[in-house]
Parts: C-alpha cells; sequence; structure tokens
C-alpha cells in the first residue's frame, strides 16, 4: 500500500511520457486532414477516430501531450524557481525584506486565479507561451509560501547554526543544507502544482485562451469537441481521458511522494 | 355535482382559450453579447441582430431580398435619379413616444455623414446634397451624382430622433420592439411596440436575447424547449438538431463570407502573380466540405444568393485548384520556395479558425507555408484596420447589392480597403456602376469587377456558407433573411 | 483578540488597493480597447472619430490620472458605469454576485457533506485495496476537468430527462424550485472536486491527529474506535479542514467560470471574463476587486475563527 500509490503514479508519468516523446514514431503528423474521413469513429486507419476536420485523433492526443508536458513543466518549473527562490530569500533576510515580499504574495493569491491568467494572457496573446507564464505566475505564490516555512524553521535549526558558527556562507548554507531538507516539499508541491497546471491549462483552452491551433492541444481538442458533440463523442472522449490521467498521475505521484517522504505518515 | 363538473370544463376551455390567445415572449438564444447598440456606428452581427428589431430605415430587405417599403410607405425616383420623394408612414413614433417628423430623417442621414459620429456607412451616403421636408409626412433627397444601390442602403439606415443623444445604451427608435433593458453578458429584453405604426403587429409579447456562449448549451436548450429561437447557427449544430422532435431548421444562402485578406501594399502579395498562385491552391470544395461540413457554396466576390449578380464558379480559371500552376506562378514572380507568410486569424469565430487550418494545409502543397497567428477580437481589429498584416482569415459580412461588395472594399482609399489596394481601371468601372441607372449596364460592368478581382485582388474569396435558423414548431410566421435581420419577426406568433 | 482583528482589517485594506492597482494596470496593458471593439471588424472607422468615442469614454488620460480618477471615485462609493450597458457597475455585479454566492454556498455545503464521511473512510480503512480505491476516486474526482463534467451531464440530463430544466436562471425569490432544479447539475459539478479536495486534507489532519500519542492512550484505555475518531481525531483534524473550507469558498466565488459558461448562469465569472473580453475597464475593476475582497474576508474570518479556537495558538 505504501509504495503502490507511488508506483502506480510514477508510471502513469512514466508511460504518457514516454508515449508524448515517441510521438513522431507512434503516429503520423497531426496536422494531416483527412477531409472524407471526418469525424469517424476508431477504425484501423485510425486507432481513435478522427476529428471535425480529419485529423487523426491519436496523432494529436500524443502530440497535445507534449504540449502539456511543455507548457505544465514550463510554469511549474518557473514558478518554482522564481517563487521558490523568493520564499527562501524572504525567509532568510527576514525582517522588512520579508513581510514585503509575503504583501506581494498574499496580493498575488488573492487575485482570482482565472481572471489573473486571462489577464496575463491577454497581455502577451494567447497561446502556449502565454499560457505557460500565466500559469506559472498564479503558481509563484504558492510555492513561496510552501518553501518560505520550513525555511524559516530551518534556519533557527541547530544545523544551520553549526554551520553558521564555523564560518560558512550564506549560499552555501543554503545550498547544502536548507535545500536538501526542502527537497521532500519541493518535490511534491511541484507533482501537485504539475497536476493542477494540466488542468488550467485545460480550463484556459476551453476558454480560448490557451494554446492555439493548429498546435495540438487537449484542453483545446476538448473545447472545440463540443461543437459536434453529438455526432463524435470520441475526440471529446479521449482529449477528456488524456487531461484526467496526465492530471491523475502527477497527483498519485506527488501523493505517493508525500507518503513517503513524510515520516509522520510512513507507519500506517 | 354534474353542473359543477361542467362548470369546471367550461372554465377550463376558456382558460386554454385565453392562453392561447395572450401575446408570448420569444426566447432567443445568442452566441455573443451585442457591442453597444448603436446602429449608426456598431456593426457587430451581434449589435446588428438586436438593433434590427429596434430600428427601422426608411426601405427595409425583405427574405427574397427585394426592397420593401418600411418607414416610407411609397417613395418616388426623378428620371435622372437625382431626387427621391419619400412619404413617411403617418402614425410612425418613436419609443420615446414623439412622433416622426422630416427633421428626425434628416437629422438620421447628417448623423451618418458627420465624420464626428465616426459611422462606417458615412461613405455610402457622400453623394447625397440636401434632406428636405417635403410636405408634413414627406422627405426630399436630392443627390450630386445618382446611386443606384440607394434605396438598398437606405435600409441600413436607422431612422432616429433628431438631437438623440447616447444611442449606444438607451435606444430610442421606431421599429416593433421597444428596448427594455439589457444584463450585461446575460439577456437582453425587449418589448412589444404597443404604439407600432403596423396595427396589429407585433403580435409577440417581447423579445429576450439570451447570451450563451456554449454551442452545445444552445442546443439543449433548444430541445429542451426553455430557448425558441436560435438565429445563426452554425453546420455541426444543425447536423446535430436533424429529427428532433419540435425543432425546425430554416436555411437560406448567406451573404457573408470567409475571406483571406491580402496586403497588397507589400510582398510578398504586391505582386498579382503571387496572389493569383494562392487562389489556384486553394480547394474550394474540399473547403467546403472541412469548415462548412458541406453546408456552403464556393463562389467568387458575389455571394450566390445575389442571383442576377454573381457569376458562377466555372467563370474564374483560378477557382480550379491546380498547386503546380500555382508553383509555376510564384517562380514566375521571383518566388524561392518555400514561401513564408504570417497569417492572423480572426480567434471569436471557430469557423474561421477552421478555415484557416483549411488553407494552411492546401497552400502547402503549392509552396507556399502560412504560419497561423489566432488573435482575440480586439487586437485582431488593432492590426486589420491598421494595415497590420500580410495575409488575415476572417468573415466579411455583405448586402444585397453588388455595391455593398465592392465599394467600400476595393476602390482605392475606400473606408474599408484595408488591403490598400489600388486598381484604376476598377475604380472608374466601379464609380459608373455605382451611379448608373440601367441595370443591365451596371450588370456588364459588375461582371467585369468580378473577373479582375477574383483571380488578381487582394482577397480571396474562399465561400459563401448557409446560414441556419433553429427554432422551435411552436414559433410560426418568422422567415429567415439573408441579411440576418430579425425584422421579421413582427408577424411571428409562439403558441403557448 | 480585537487587535488581531484590527490587525488584520488593516492587512485586508492593504491587500485591497494593491489588488485594484495590479487589476487596473493589468487591463490597460491589454492590446486593442473599447472603441475599436464597439465599431466591430467591418466598420470603416477614421481615427479621428475612435479619437473622439476615446475621448468620451475618458481612455485617453495618462494611467495615472485614470486611476487616481478611479480611486477617488470608488472611495465615494461610485464604481462607474459599465461601458457597455451605461448602467452603474454595482448594480451589474450585485446581480451576478449574489447568483455566484448561492452556487458556492451550495457547493461549499454539499462538498463538506460528502467530505467528512469520506475523509474518515480514507483515514480509517486499513485494508489496502479499499483503500487504495476511494483513494483513486478521491483523486480522480480532483482531477476531472469540470466543463468536461458539465457538459457530459447536460447530454445526459438530454437523453434520459429532456424536459429538466438545467439551463439558465431564475431568482429564487421568484421561482425556488425552478431555482433548484437549475443548479442541481452546477452545484454538483462545483461540489466533487472540491470534495476530492477536503476529503483529502481531512485525511491527511485525521491521520496526523490520530498517530499521536495521547490517542495510543485512549485507546489503551479502552476507548472504542468510534469515539476516538470523533472526540479526538475530528476535533483536532476540523481546524485545519476549516481553513481548507475557507479557502476553497473564496477560490470558488472566483473560479466558477467555466460552470457558468456550460450551464449559461448569469454569475461573476462569466461577468468578469465577458467584460475583459470586451475591455470594460470599470466592470472589471469592480468585480475583481469584489472576488478578491470576499476571498480576503473569508480567510481573514477563518484565521480568526482558528485563532480564536486553537488554544495552542492563543498568545
Amino acid at each position: 500500500m505504501n509504495t503502490l500509490v507511488l508506483r502506480l503514479g510514477a508510471g502513469l508519468v512514466a508511460l504518457l511520457a514516454l508515449l508524448a516523446l515517441f510521438a513522431p514514431w507512434i503516429a503520423g503528423p497531426p496536422d494531416a486532414q483527412d477531409i472524407l474521413a471526418r469525424l469517424s469513429p476508431p477504425t484501423w486507419a485510425h486507432l481513435l477516430g478522427t476529428d471535425n476536420l480529419g485529423r487523426d485523433v491519436l496523432s494529436r492526443l500524443l502530440f497535445g501531450l507534449r504540449t502539456l508536458f511543455a507548457v505544465s513543466a514550463v510554469s511549474v518549473g518557473g514558478a518554482l524557481s522564481i517563487g521558490g527562490g523568493l520564499g527562501l530569500l524572504a525567509a532568510w533576510l527576514g525582517g522588512w525584506a520579508d513581510r514585503i515580499a509575503m504583501r506581494i504574495m498574499d496580493m498575488l493569491f488573492a487575485f482570482p486565479v482565472i481572471l489573473l491568467a486571462i489577464g496575463i494572457i491577454a497581455v502577451l496573446g494567447p497561446g502556449a507561451l502565454g499560457a505557460a507564464v500565466a500559469i506559472g505566475v498564479v503558481y509563484i505564490p504558492i510555492f513561496a509560501r510552501t518553501l518560505r516555512g520550513p525555511a524559516l524553521v530551518l534556519r533557527e535549526g541547530e544545523m544551520v547554526a553549526a554551520a553558521r558558527s564555523l564560518g560558512a556562507r550564506p549560499t552555501r548554507i543554503l545550498l547544502r543544507h536548507v535545500l536538501p531538507n526542502l527537497a521532500a516539499i519541493i518535490l511534491v508541491q511541484t507533482s501537485l502544482s504539475l497536476s493542477t497546471a494540466i488542468l488550467v491549462e485545460a480550463s484556459l483552452s476551453f476558454l480560448g485562451l490557451g494554446t492555439q491551433p493548429p498546435t495540438p492541444s487537449l484542453g483545446r481538442m476538448l473545447a472545440e469537441s463540443r461543437n459536434f458533440l453529438f455526432l463524435s463523442p470520441w475526440p471529446a472522449v479521449f482529449s477528456g481521458a488524456g487531461i484526467l490521467l496526465a492530471s491523475l498521475g502527477f497527483n498519485l505521484l506527488g501523493d505517493g511522494l508525500q507518503d513517503q517522504l513524510d515520516p509522520r505518515l510512513r507507519g500506517r | 355535482m354534474k353542473v359543477l363538473v361542467g362548470g369546471a370544463y367550461a372554465a377550463a376551455i376558456l382558460a386554454a382559450l385565453a392562453t392561447s390567445a395572450v401575446a408570448q415572449t420569444l426566447q432567443i438564444a445568442v452566441d455573443q453579447s451585442p457591442v453597444g447598440l448603436d446602429p449608426h456606428i456598431a456593426t457587430a452581427f451581434s449589435t446588428q441582430l438586436v438593433d434590427s428589431a429596434i430600428y427601422e430605415g426608411l426601405t427595409a430587405i425583405d427574405a427574397d431580398l427585394r426592397v420593401v417599403p418600411a418607414l416610407a410607405a411609397s417613395w418616388t425616383v426623378s428620371p435622372d435619379g437625382l431626387t427621391y420623394v419619400f412619404r413617411l408612414r403617418p402614425n410612425s413614433r418613436f419609443h420615446d413616444g414623439k412622433a416622426v417628423t422630416p427633421a428626425d430623417v434628416a437629422a438620421s442621414v447628417a448623423r451618418v455623414r458627420n465624420p464626428k459620429t465616426g459611422s462606417p456607412f458615412a461613405s455610402r451616403f457622400a453623394m447625397v446634397k440636401t434632406v428636405e421636408p417635403d410636405g408634413a409626412d414627406g422627405v426630399r433627397i436630392v443627390l450630386a451624382t445618382p446611386s443606384a444601390p440607394l434605396l438598398v442602403q437606405l435600409a441600413a439606415l436607422a431612422i432616429v430622433p433628431a438631437g438623440a443623444a447616447d444611442l449606444a445604451r438607451h435606444p430610442d427608435g421606431t421599429g416593433p420592439f421597444v428596448f427594455r433593458q439589457w444584463e450585461a453578458n446575460t439577456l437582453i429584453a425587449l418589448d412589444r411596440n404597443a404604439a407600432y405604426w403596423d396595427t396589429g403587429l407585433p403580435k409577440l409579447a417581447g423579445l429576450r436575447f439570451n447570451i450563451v456562449p456554449e454551442a452545445a448549451t444552445r442546443q439543449l436548450g433548444l430541445t429542451g424547449g426553455t430557448y425558441q429561437l436560435l438565429p445563426g447557427i452554425d453546420a455541426a449544430t444543425v447536423l446535430q438538431l436533424k429529427g428532433k422532435p419540435g425543432v425546425l431548421v430554416q436555411s437560406t444562402q448567406d451573404l457573408a463570407y470567409s475571406v483571406i485578406g491580402l496586403n497588397a501594399s507589400r510582398p510578398p502579395f504586391d505582386k498579382p502573380e503571387v496572389r493569383e498562385a494562392l487562389d489556384y491552391a486553394i480547394d474550394h470544395a474540399q473547403l467546403v466540405q472541412a469548415a462548412y461540413l458541406g453546408q456552403g457554396a464556393p463562389a467568387g466576390p458575389l455571394s450566390p444568393a445575389l442571383k442576377d449578380w454573381a457569376l458562377p464558379v466555372s467563370a474564374f480559371p483560378c477557382y480550379t485548384p491546380d498547386p503546380e500552376k500555382a508553383k509555376a506562378l510564384l517562380r514566375q514572380a521571383g518566388i524561392t520556395l518555400p514561401l513564408k507568410v504570417t497569417m492572423n486569424v480572426l480567434g471569436s469565430l471557430p469557423q474561421v479558425v477552421d478555415v484557416a487550418q483549411v488553407v494552411q494545409a492546401q497552400a502547402r502543397k503549392a509552396g507556399i507555408e502560412f504560419t497561423l497567428n489566432v488573435q482575440e477580437a480586439g487586437r485582431f481589429i488593432q492590426d486589420w484596420r491598421g494595415g497590420n498584416f500580410a495575409a488575415f482569415a476572417s468573415l466579411n459580412s455583405g448586402g444585397p447589392d453588388p455595391d455593398d461588395y465592392f465599394g467600400r472594399s476595393f476602390q482605392t482609399g475606400g473606408a474599408t480597403n484595408v488591403y490598400k489596394y489600388s486598381n484604376p481601371k476598377l475604380d472608374a468601372i466601379l464609380t459608373e456602376a455605382r451611379e448608373s441607372t440601367d441595370a443591365a449596364r451596371r450588370k456588364t460592368l459588375y461582371d467585369q469587377a468580378q473577373r479582375i478581382l477574383a483571380c488578381t485582388g487582394p482577397a480571396i474569396h474562399l465561400a459563401y456558407g448557409t446560414l441556419f435558423t433553429a427554432e422551435r414548431d411552436t414559433l410560426t410566421g418568422f422567415r429567415i433573411n439573408p441579411t440576418r435581420s430579425l425584422r421579421g419577426l413582427r408577424e411571428a406568433t409562439l403558441a403557448p | 483578540m480585537i487587535q488581531a482583528a484590527l490587525g488584520r482589517s488593516g492587512e485586508l485594506i492593504l491587500t485591497g488597493f494593491g489588488v485594484s492597482l495590479l487589476s487596473f494596470l493589468m487591463i490597460r496593458l491589454i492590446p486593442g480597447d473599447a472603441v475599436q471593439l464597439m465599431l466591430g471588424a467591418n466598420a470603416a472607422v477614421t481615427p479621428a472619430a475612435m479619437a473622439v468615442l476615446r475621448h468620451q469614454l475618458g481612455l485617453d488620460q495618462p494611467f495615472v490620472v485614470q486611476y487616481a480618477h478611479w480611486l477617488g471615485h470608488a472611495l465615494r462609493g461610485d464604481f462607474g458605469v459599465s461601458l457597455a450597458t451605461g448602467q452603474p457597475v454595482l448594480s451589474e455585479i450585485g446581480a451576478a454576485a449574489g447568483v455566484t454566492a448561492e452556487l458556492t454556498f451550495l457547493g461549499l455545503l454539499l462538498a463538506i457533506v460528502l467530505a467528512v464521511p469520506l475523509g474518515c473512510a480514507m483515514a480509517t480503512i486499513r485494508a489496502p485495496l479499499p483503500g487504495l480505491a476511494i483513494r483513486l476516486a478521491s483523486i480522480a474526482g480532483l482531477t476531472v476537468p469540470p466543463f468536461w463534467l458539465g457538459i457530459m451531464a447536460l447530454y445526459a440530463v438530454a437523453a434520459l430527462a429532456p424536459r429538466f430544466p438545467a439551463i439558465g436562471w431564475v431568482s429564487f425569490g421568484r421561482d425556488p424550485a425552478g431555482n433548484l432544479a437549475r443548479v442541481a447539475l452546477p452545484v454538483a459539478a462545483i461540489a466533487l472536486p472540491a470534495t476530492a479536495a477536503l476529503a483529502r486534507i481531512l485525511r491527511a489532519s485525521l491521520q496526523e491527529a490520530l498517530a499521536q500519542d495521547y490517542v495510543r492512550t485512549a485507546r489503551a484505555k479502552g476507548l472504542s474506535e468510534w469515539a476516538v475518531l470523533v472526540r479526538h481525531g475530528l476535533r483536532n483534524a476540523l481546524l485545519p479542514f476549516t481553513t481548507a473550507a475557507g479557502i476553497l469558498a473564496g477560490y470558488l466565488f472566483g473560479g466558477s467560470v467555466v460552470v457558468e459558461q456550460v450551464f449559461a448562469l448569469p454569475g461573476l465569472g462569466r461577468l468578469m471574463v465577458g467584460a475583459i473580453a470586451e475591455r470594460d475597464y470599470a466592470l472589471v475593476q469592480a468585480a475583481i476587486l469584489l472576488a478578491t475582497l470576499v476571498f480576503l474576508v473569508v480567510n481573514a474570518c477563518v484565521d480568526l475563527l482558528y485563532t480564536a479556537l486553537d488554544p495552542r495558538l492563543r498568545a
């Protein structure tokens, strides 16, 4: 039970990542329009059916996974670096710097998520990059808060005091002593954030603001498919399933990691 | 006991009769909010839909694209085509209660022509010299040069009270329905105009425009009975509504067309051969199959709805797809393949996005690589208006007269000539055609214009879709109009 | 206690200012403006005409002047009029906020009612397979895209009960039954991910509470599992649970856009998205401020509640 969730999550993520990586070899090009075969159910020629322009759903699904992973990775990675960095810095410097930083984080946090994302995209223009930046900005306060708390505790802790007394420089202390202890939290929060980032990207695409055509995007596929839902439900079903599985995988991973790395919960 | 039961029956029957005689409010579902309601300024489709029920012009366009009387009961035209005299309806009033006078007509025309108003229709009435009263109930319009499409274009000139202010939010017209309320992003409520000049009309108690962005929701609303009319739906929705109990679908040929616009003032599309090459690359029939789900027709610069004017597609050699010829033309123009171009796409219309993707795929076979830049409406309009594009994909509106398609778009310096296209020969043809009152002569001239524009013009006219309306069978008396006007709801009734 | 409340109020106001400035900046940075949108893509307009319209709408002033103008009016309770309809912004928002409030309240209520037993079950069931099943189900609940759920639900209703009023809005005052029927599906769509989130939080804090030493003592004393769960586990776990519920409430209030979109509900989310698309500056500004303030106030109340109830946190 302990590691089952973790293994499931890791397995699912690995599987999807591999599929995405080898997309061009597994399926044909995602833009090929086979107009006469449009809106067809799964057949041997098109294993998961075709969409309204006759494009292969399997191919668009796999290439869409690429975009999904890319956008999520960039946005969460950015949020982790900037937000996490800010949080660590704030914890380390303390005093006014800490208070101001946290005040700004609070403001960002209180801003309605979807609106902040929409606003940023409206300024940058719709597209994968805009979506990645928007999602990243939304997650910055979360990472800042998540890393700041434990960093504060550690700062006052014995290990750091010892290192300080030995004359270690602040950067060295941060890198050698603080960060490794935060690894657990970083990993867990990153996985969980990736999971929700995927959903946010899907929502943005649903509203027409995420990745733009013809770049394949699962969220956009799902959004477009609702126009012809009753003609052919397959694109909706498979793109929805894709989003679900990707988000599920990261969530299970994060959950499993939390179980493993949080000593208080291990003895079950 | 029997008396009681009998009485109850009688009461029930009376009640049923009473309900059927009571006018109903029609629930309409649309996908977008209007952007302001000023009929002289805002021209978005969503605005025109609502305004067509609130305002009237001197004339109107019926479902067969013929000019019919509206606020003007009748008119005469002088033989030289320069003087028009309209007789106004005797008992017409604005929604605020004031009677309609010739001064109001004059003020409306002046308002449209006034550069301060910023009306897109201004150039259509540039030839008007004077607008004067002709007796207590008449208006005399004198022109500097004849204008053949004047009566058609007057249908789009809404008559508003002289000195009206803030029409964008406080509409005041003469039409069959009165503006009552606008809840942002939710609904627009119109009530029956009890003082309408056409006594007995309208028969509906009111209109409710529900703003429902979700296509699936609009559809389910119609089949479930929440909404009774869905104007301007797309082919996919129609296919899904076919055969549903209680749902009727009307169709007509749309006047609007999907278009690829090209910037004729800079490379690569400043050379006619390159523009022609793109024409040869596009397979119009396949595009209609893909983006219109087969519900539409490829055509040239004029909608097939203009039966008296539009040349058939067979008249244009470039409408036969030929990717090799396209490549040859490109090489002839000195272009190295592949030619890379960015295309701005109007992202707020899903059909346009589909069209752009199909064109992209087709053009690739002819050596033209389009990069799609899907923009939201605000940014698209900005770039469109500023000529800041190499190519764009959009939906252009049309009209019942060929001048509606050509005048302001392709004449040098025309108000919507964003292509920066200038062809003196075409200018002369279009000006003469507009001023000529001889139908045969106009036909010859417009044939020439179509031939010039179809293959080497700055706009690739892709296709004209079929315009659909879906309604519940409880709605009777409404006929779909290719101009998308809902004026026809005057005569409609709704069974409870 | 009073001191804490005052302190929080001060922070709230400061944050409110910050958010208003941020949103003002953000909207102004969006390219394309209300004037061009009003004129539509088919229009022929001169730059002079656009300038006239822009001046009428007050959009040609420098940014700082515009913000000062807005702030001055806002502090007096005047949040301006909607560009599109000319109605005072507050009345537009009021109606929409009411809809979203009902959705959020009912959704959260449902989520809490479902999450408590679910969370308890997840924390106490030891058997590996059912435990895993419930956990997977809860995560799945979290990750189902709400708009997909909404559309599937509409589809199902259309197929099974076509006459059921699932779309649109009727106020409770006017038609209670109709109102409840129409919110049933959207509330369910909102409640599902919320239930999953709350259940998981409850499970985590329950597990932590139940692993404490005093619980072992209680068990050793012969207390039944049920009593242990309720008296020791839940009582301690409910505090973080409440905090999470508070955050969720604020989040839902500002984020129900897609559900409102699918079910054609005239809520705050839709209003805000529509206003951004139309560059209806005054409306966006006020709506964002409202959503943010609700979030902050709810959080502040929950925090104060936490401080009041948890003896360890009282100074």
